[in-house]
């Protein structure tokens, strides 16, 4: 496998975009703008998945990251004042020792089930160009620990989502 | 384009009125040719201090993006532009764009009243995209694809609407909220906030604006026809792109009908119903379709 990349115009001009826009959304002046140049490099990226025989995880970089992120960040930039923002709360000691013990039993969790399983992982990557009814066994059998894993890191982060939800009332 | 005469002429059937009647044709059928030359010739008002560049392309990018799904949408075993195998996902995901351009063309107008529409609207449609996913689920579980042309293909013994009726129910629900026609139409409600999200539009801008929304009434019912009313399958005496638009129609009367009869929902009783209820029914029909298929009641292929 050599390492030339033929000057693909598509290549080119996407990488173009995304860093452009990835230079805007940090450099702009009003949030906003940020947040939209954000957006136009996350649509960039998608065009990165599709050129790279990935559409599938295209469409759901376009639907989760366009579409959800980018409205939680709007959201975040209109409904939180500026000043509110910084304000730097500190939660009580209860909480810190719970997030401790709830941090603690996940780890624990992760840890068991990476060794557990982690020994038969596949080391091998599955052959490329995979069509999308044949993604679903190979994600939820061959690589089953590494979603097992993220599932548990993300029920933990609802949690705390919830935790932090919950103090404001 | 004739959708909104069409709707015109059939909230005034409801309401016992004619309707739009004089701009020439059967019925003044060429209302909406009338409707656009006038609101071409109208001024373009730019409220103070509004954000120009945004307030003027998002209209543009909401057309753009009314029209980019029907490159997806099959009307027939040949007729689909690109015939993709992440179609459905496709659609979604370009209809998940909506809420934030509306958000920032409803900022970019800087009113409150279209910036409390914008946030409404975004509420409503990200709350609501959840449940039309998830009842778009149980379809892809029987046709076993992504793919519209296949979904169509599956459907040729027996329509979806039968094994995802439950289904139906909820993407209808959660359609017309994604729409926000009646009785989900918080964001343009015009007691409350003037004309939601769009007031501060005039002129060619909010032709176009309404142009993009009927264009996207008009996707979700093509999208409901392919996912559960077998899309362009039908007796053979019509062809099939017709059987397809007639099908549409079908559906499009439907979505507007609902805003001749129901009055508009309060904010929690439509947050509540999309969380609480739409959810759990979806999830529902989601194992229903499992325990068809694997008790082989139904093989993926229709019967």
């Amino acid at each position: 496998m050599d390492l030339y990349i033929p000057p693909d115009i598509t290549f080119v001009v996407l990488t173009t975009i995304t860093l452009l826009a990835a230079i805007m959304a940090l450099q702009a002046k009003e949030l906003i703008y940020g947040a939209i140049s954000l957006a136009i490099s996350f649509i960039g990226i998608a065009g990165f998945f599709v050129s790279l025989d990935a559409p599938y995880l295209a469409m759901l970089q376009i639907a989760v990251y366009v579409g959800a992120v980018v409205v939680l960040i709007l959201f975040t930039i209109m409904l939180v004042r500026r000043d509110e923002a910084d304000k730097d709360e500190m939660g009580e000691s209860g909480q810190g020792a719970a997030g401790l013990w709830i941090a603690g039993l996940l780890a624990v969790s992760i840890a068991g089930v990476a060794a557990l399983a982690g020994p038969n992982l596949p080391t091998t990557p599955p052959a490329g160009n995979l069509p999308i009814s044949q993604l679903g066994p190979v994600v939820a059998v061959s690589y089953s620990v590494p979603l097992i894993i993220l599932a548990l890191l993300l029920s933990g982060a609802l949690l705390g989502a919830l935790v932090l939800a919950k103090v404001d009332r | 384009m004739f959708l909104t005469w069409y709707e015109r002429k059939l909230l005034a059937r409801i309401q016992l009125r004619i309707g739009p009647l004089y701009a020439g044709g059967p019925g003044g059928i060429l209302q909406p040719i009338a409707d656009g030359v006038k609101l071409i010739f109208k001024e373009i008002m730019i409220p103070y201090k509004a954000d120009k560049p945004l307030f003027l392309g998002i209209p543009l990018a909401l057309v753009f993006l009314g029209a980019l799904p029907f490159a997806v949408i099959p009307f027939g075993q040949h007729w689909v532009i690109a015939n993709l195998d992440v179609g459905l996902i496709f659609v979604l995901a370009v209809e998940s764009l909506f809420p934030s351009m509306i958000l920032i063309f409803a900022w970019a107008s800087n009113s409150k009243y279209p910036f409390l529409g914008g946030l409404r609207s975004l509420f409503q449609q990200v709350a609501y995209e959840i449940p039309m996913w998830i009842s778009a689920l149980s379809v892809v579980m029987l046709a076993e694809s992504l793919n519209l042309v296949q979904i169509v293909n599956a459907q040729q013994k027996i329509w979806f609407l039968g094994p995802a009726f439950l289904s139906f129910i909820v993407f209808f629900i959660a359609s017309l909220a994604e729409l926000e026609r009646l009785p989900f139409d918080l964001p343009s409600a015009e007691p409350e906030l003037v004309a939601g999200w769009f007031t501060e539009s005039s002129g060619a801008i909010f032709m176009v604006i309404f142009l993009a929304l009927y264009m996207k009434v008009y996707l979700m019912s093509c999208l409901i026809t392919v996912l559960f009313l077998g899309g362009w399958w039908g007796p053979a005496f019509l062809p099939q792109p017709v059987w397809f638009l007639l099908k549409a129609l079908v559906v499009a009367t439907f979505i507007i009908i609902p805003r001749g009869v129901y009055p508009r929902l309060r904010v929690d009783l439509l947050i509540r119903l999309g969380w609480t209820r739409l959810l759990i029914i979806a999830l529902a029909n989601v194992f229903i379709t499992v325990v068809l298929l694997s008790t082989g009641v139904l093989s993926p292929w229709g019967l």
